[in-house]
C-alpha cells in the first residue's frame, strides 16, 4: 500500500544561532488537506522552524521535501515558487497602500504600470476563495482581523498550497477567531496543507488534525488530536506535570484605592480614545480590562501613570485627585504602571542597560549625593532574579539579551519591589508560554493577597475569566459594562467587546462602575 | 532539483571576549596600514621608512624635539576634548554633528575676550575668562538646537550641520572685513589679517626643563576622568543612558526628558567651545581655519572608540599621530601631503567597522549534507 505523499516534510533540521541550538534534529510533516498544529513554549523554536520553510533562515543541516522532492529554499521568493506561504505574527503589509496594491506589490507579472483592473482582479480572486475584501481600502484603515484576512488572501493569490500561520489568533476576538477557523476548515477541504502555531491549547484541540510538539529546540513527538487532551499536550510541552488551573484567591476587599470618574482621553491623533469612563479598583481585587486591541487600553494606562494629559474627568487615589500630577508624583503615591507593548521593550525598560540599572529606573534619584546607588540595585536585582526565577547570566546582562518571559519578569519584579498599592499592568503575559504565564499570575495573586488593587489589561479571555474578580469591557473607548468574572462567559464578553451588547444600563438604579463607598464622597469633595 | 546554495552564511557569534575584540582592532589598524603601504609603494615611496617617520613624528634627531612634542599636544588636546564631548551627546542618541560650528563659536568668543580684555587682565585671569567665554559661546550655540528639538521636535542632524556653515562664514566675515570697528584684525597690516592676541591671552605653559607643558593637556586629562565618572556613576549619567536607550522609558520613569537633553547638549557643546578657546589661546591668534576639522574627526574618533572613554583617548592619540606624523613625514616626500593622513584615517575607519562585524558575526561554510 502506497503511503500518501506529504505536502511538506522536514527531516533532521538543525539550526543554531551562535552556540544556541534553536532547532535540533526536527522532523515534521503535513499532508495536503490537513491542519497541523505546532505547539511549544516560548523559545522552543517554532518560529525559527517555520522561517526556514518560508525562506527567511536556512537550516544548518537537514533536508526539506515538498511533494516528495528535495528542495533548497534560499529566499522567500523560492518559498513562494514552491507554493509555501506564511502569515507572520507581525503582519508584513505596507500601511499606506491599498489592499490590492499590497498583493500586487510582490507579483512579478504585474508589470511597471499600475492598472485600474487590478482592483477587479483581486476582488474576484478573493471572492473565489470566499473572502470579502475591499481592494481599495488602505491598510491603515483596516481592523486587525481585516489585515489578517488580507495576508491570507495574499498568500492564496500566489498559489500557496502550504499555508503557515504564526499565532494568528493572538490578536483576534472570540468571534473573529471562530471566523478564521471556518476559513481554515474550508481551505483544508480544498486540499491545502496548513500549519498553525499557537499557544492556546483549546484552539489546538478545536482546529487541528495532528499536533507536533517542540520543547527547547528539540522535537518531542507528533500526536493525533483526537487521541490527546490539554493535560497531555502540556506535559509534552513543558516536560513535566503542570497544574492547569489558575488560582483566584478570595481576599477581603478594602475600599476603592483608585477611582476613575467620567474620564475622557484623546489619543495621539486627537480622536477620543477613552470616552467618559467610570470604574474603580479596590484593594485585594483584580479588575480585568477586556477589549479589542487599540480600543483605549494604552491611553488609559498612560493617563493613570500621568504620561498622557486627560481631557476631562477625575482620577482619585485614596481620596486625592491625581489628575495633572507629574509621573514622578504618581509613582510616589504607590501607583505602578507596567505596559508590555508589542515589541515588549518599548516602555518601562531600557533594553541595552543591565538588569541592575533597570531595577534602579524609578528610584535612581532617591540615593543621596550625586551618584547612582548600584550596590542597592544589584542586591535588588539578585533578589528579584531569585524570587521570580529569572534566567540571566548575571545582574549586569543587558535586558535586551534575555528572553521574553524573563524580560517581563524583570519589569514586574521591579514594579512589585517598589511596594505599590495599585498595580496597572497591561499584557503582562503577552507572548509568554504557559510556564512563564503562570509564574506571572502567581506574582499578581500574591500582590492581591497583600491588599494591592490590580488593573489587569489582558487579551486572553479564558485567563481573565479565571484570574480576575471583575472584568470591565471596553469598546471604542466606552465601557460596555463591568461583569463578575465567575458569572460571565467568553461569548458574553466577546459580544460586549464588539459593542453588540451594552450592560452599562442593566441596573438603572446602580450605574456600573461608580463606587459607593469611595472616600472622596466622605470628604465631600465631589461637586457637580 | 537544483541545489544552488550560497557558499557561506552569516552566523551570530556568542559574546566575543574583550581580548578577541582588541585583537581584531589591532589587526584592523595593521591591515589599514598595509593598504596604505601599497598606495605608498605605488607612488614610489618606501613604506617602511615613511611609516617609521610617521610614527616617530620626526622627533628623534630633530634639533628641537621638545617643540615637536608641544605641537603634537596642540593638535591632540582639541581632538580629545571634542571627541569626549561628542560621545556625551551620542550616548544620548543626539546626533550632534555641529562640532565644527560649536568649536568656531568657542574660539571666536574666546578671541573676542582676548582682544577686548587682553590688555587689562593678568594672564591666569585672562585665560580663565577666555575659557569661560569659549564654553559659553559653544554651549549656547549647541543648546539652541537642543531647545528647538525639545520644543518642536526638529531634526538635530540637519540643524547642527547647517549651523556649522553659519559659524564658519561668520568667522570668515571678521577675517576678511577690513574696517575701523573690526578689532580682530591687525591694524598695522593693509590686508585683512587677524591680529596676534596680547601676551596675557596666551595659554599658560608649565616649563619642565626645555619642554613647556601646555596646561590644556592637564585640563583635558582631568576632563576625561571627570566625564568618565559623570557618565558611568552619576545620576545625570544614568539619565543620559536611559534617554538614549528609550525616551519613552525615561518619561515613564518620571524623568524630565527635555531638561536632560538641554542640559546634556549644553555640556557637550560647551566642552567643544572650551576646546576652541584652548586652541586659539595656545595658538595666540585667531584663524579662519581654526578648527582643523576636529568637529568631523571627533565624530570618527567617538565611533571608533564606541563612545568608550578610554577608547577615545587611544583613538584620538592614534589619529593625531597619523595626522601629525603625515605632516612631518611629508616634508621629506614631495609626492605625499597631509591628505594622506585623511585617506589612511578613512581606510582605518572602514576596516575597523568591518572587523567589528567579524567580532559579532562569523561566516560559516554551508554544510552540504547532514542528516538523512
Amino acid at each position: 500500500m502506497e503511503e500518501q505523499q506529504y505536502a511538506i516534510e522536514m527531516r533532521g533540521i538543525c539550526k543554531s544561532f551562535g552556540s544556541v541550538a534553536a532547532n535540533n534534529n526536527i522532523n515534521l510533516n503535513v499532508k495536503s488537506g490537513e491542519i497541523l498544529a505546532l505547539l511549544g513554549e516560548n523559545g522552543s523554536g517554532k518560529t525559527t522552524l517555520m522561517n526556514m520553510l518560508s525562506g527567511i533562515y536556512k537550516p544548518d543541516s537537514g533536508i526539506i521535501l515538498v511533494d516528495g522532492q528535495e528542495v533548497a529554499i534560499n529566499s522567500p521568493e523560492d518559498a513562494k515558487k514552491l507554493g509555501i506561504g506564511m502569515v507572520h505574527q507581525h503582519f508584513k503589509l505596507v500601511d499606506v497602500f491599498s489592499a490590492a496594491d499590497n498583493i500586487w506589490l510582490g507579483d512579478d507579472k504585474s508589470g511597471l504600470v499600475l492598472k485600474k483592473e487590478r482592483y477587479g482582479v483581486i476582488r474576484d480572486m478573493a471572492r473565489k476563495f470566499g473572502f470579502d475584501i475591499d481592494p481599495r481600502k488602505k491598510v491603515y484603515n483596516m481592523a486587525v482581523s481585516e489585515k489578517q484576512t488580507l495576508e491570507i488572501v495574499k498568500v492564496l493569490y500566489y498559489g500557496a498550497k502550504i499555508i503557515i500561520l504564526d499565532e494568528p489568533t493572538a490578536v483576534l476576538t472570540v468571534q473573529e477567531t471562530a471566523r478564521l477557523f471556518d476559513v481554515l476548515r474550508r481551505m483544508k477541504a480544498e486540499g491545502h496543507a496548513i500549519i498553525i502555531i499557537t499557544h492556546k491549547l483549546n484552539e489546538v484541540l478545536e482546529i487541528s488534525d495532528r499536533v507536533a510538539i517542540l520543547r527547547k529546540g528539540e522535537y518531542i513527538t507528533t500526536v493525533d488530536t483526537s487521541s490527546t487532551n490539554e493535560q497531555q499536550l502540556t506535559e509534552f510541552m513543558v516536560g513535566r506535570k503542570v497544574e492547569l488551573n489558575i488560582d483566584r484567591p478570595v481576599v477581603d476587599k478594602t475600599r476603592p484605592l483608585l477611582e476613575i470618574r467620567d474620564l475622557t482621553i484623546k489619543n495621539d491623533e486627537g480622536a477620543v480614545a477613552i470616552d467618559k469612563v467610570n470604574f474603580y479598583i479596590r484593594g485585594g481585587e483584580i479588575l480585568g480590562v477586556a477589549g479589542i486591541a487599540g480600543c483605549g487600553q494604552k491611553e488609559l494606562c498612560e493617563a493613570i501613570a500621568g504620561l498622557r494629559p486627560i481631557e476631562s474627568g477625575m482620577m482619585i487615589h485614596k481620596g486625592d485627585n491625581i489628575v495633572g500630577l507629574p509621573p514622578k508624583a504618581i509613582l510616589e503615591k504607590g501607583i505602578s504602571m507596567s505596559f508590555i507593548p508589542e515589541d515588549r521593550l518599548g516602555m518601562g525598560l531600557a533594553p541595552s542597560m543591565s538588569v541592575t540599572d533597570n531595577m534602579l529606573l524609578k528610584k535612581y534619584d532617591q540615593a543621596r549625593g550625586p551618584f547612582v546607588d548600584r550596590k542597592t540595585g544589584r542586591a535588588e536585582a539578585r533578589q528579584v532574579i531569585q524570587e521570580l526565577e529569572i534566567v540571566t547570566p548575571s545582574t549586569e546582562t543587558p535586558v535586551r539579551r534575555l528572553s521574553g518571559g524573563n524580560v517581563q519578569k524583570v519589569l514586574l519584579g521591579r514594579e512589585i519591589k517598589a511596594g505599590p498599592n495599585v498595580i496597572v499592568t497591561a499584557y503582562p503575559v503577552r507572548g509568554l508560554d504557559i510556564n512563564s504565564s503562570y509564574a506571572i499570575y502567581d506574582i499578581l495573586n500574591r500582590q492581591k493577597k497583600d491588599g494591592v488593587g490590580i488593573l489587569f489589561v489582558g487579551e486572553d479571555l479564558d485567563v481573565m475569566i479565571d484570574l480576575c474578580d471583575k472584568i470591565m469591557v471596553l469598546c471604542h473607548g466606552r465601557v460596555m459594562g463591568v461583569v463578575h468574572a465567575h458569572k460571565t462567559s467568553k461569548e458574553e464578553l466577546g459580544l460586549m467587546m464588539t459593542g453588540a451588547l451594552d450592560l452599562t444600563n442593566k441596573y438603572e438604579d446602580k450605574p456600573a462602575g461608580i463606587a459607593r463607598d469611595s472616600r472622596i464622597e466622605e470628604t465631600g469633595e465631589v461637586e457637580k | 532539483m537544483k541545489n544552488r546554495q550560497p557558499l557561506f552564511h552569516v552566523v551570530k557569534r556568542e559574546g566575543a571576549s574583550p581580548a578577541r575584540q582588541l585583537l581584531a582592532y589591532v589587526a584592523a589598524v595593521a591591515l589599514a596600514l598595509a593598504v596604505g603601504a601599497v598606495l605608498l609603494a605605488v607612488q614610489g615611496v618606501e613604506p617602511v621608512t615613511f611609516y617609521r617617520q610617521l610614527i616617530t613624528m620626526g622627533i628623534p634627531g630633530s634639533r628641537y624635539p621638545w617643540r615637536a612634542v608641544e605641537n603634537f599636544i596642540k593638535l591632540f588636546v582639541p581632538l580629545l576634548i571634542v571627541s569626549m564631548a561628542l560621545s556625551l551627546a551620542f550616548k544620548m542618541r543626539f546626533w550632534n554633528i555641529g562640532g565644527e560650528g560649536q568649536f568656531i563659536m568657542g574660539a571666536f568668543w574666546a578671541g573676542f575676550a582676548a582682544m577686548k580684555l587682553g590688555e587689562s587682565l593678568p594672564r591666569p585671569a585672562m585665560v580663565l575668562v577666555m575659557a569661560l567665554c569659549g564654553a559659553l559661546g559653544g554651549g549656547l550655540y549647541g543648546v539652541f538646537v537642543a531647545a528647538l528639538k525639545v520644543k518642536w521636535g526638529t531634526n538635530e542632524t540637519l540643524l547642527t550641520l547647517m549651523l556649522n556653515y553659519i559659524a564658519l562664514y561668520f568667522l570668515q566675515y571678521f577675517a576678511e572685513t577690513k574696517t575701523d570697528w573690526n578689532f580682530f584684525l591687525d591694524p598695522g597690516s593693509a590686508r585683512p589679517k587677524f591680529a596676534k592676541f596680547p601676551a596675557s591671552a596666551q595659554m599658560i605653559t608649565i616649563p619642565i626643563g626645555p619642554f613647556n607643558l601646555n596646561l590644556s593637556l592637564l585640563i583635558a586629562a582631568a576632563l576625561c576622568v571627570l566625564l568618565y565618572i559623570y557618565l558611568n556613576y552619576t545620576k545625570r549619567g544614568y539619565e543620559i543612558a536611559v534617554v538614549g536607550d528609550s525616551p519613552n522609558t525615561a518619561r515613564y520613569a518620571g524623568m524630565k526628558v527635555g531638561k536632560i537633553v538641554i542640559r546634556t547638549i549644553f555640556l557637550s557643546a560647551a566642552l567643544i567651545g572650551l576646546a576652541g578657546a584652548f586652541q586659539v589661546s595656545s595658538a595666540g591668534i585667531l584663524s579662519a581655519s581654526v578648527t582643523n576639522d576636529v568637529g568631523w574627526t571627533g565624530i570618527v574618533v567617538a565611533w571608533l572608540a564606541k563612545l568608550n572613554t578610554a577608547g577615545i583617548v587611544v583613538a584620538s592619540l592614534l589619529i593625531t599621530v597619523l595626522q601629525f606624523g603625515c605632516q612631518t613625514a611629508s616634508t621629506t616626500y614631495p609626492s605625499i601631503d597631509a591628505n594622506f593622513a585623511n585617506l589612511l584615517q578613512g581606510v582605518i575607519l572602514f576596516i575597523v567597522l568591518a572587523a567589528d562585524f567579524f567580532t559579532r558575526f562569523q561566516l560559516v561554510r554551508t554544510r552540504k549534507e547532514a542528516a538523512k
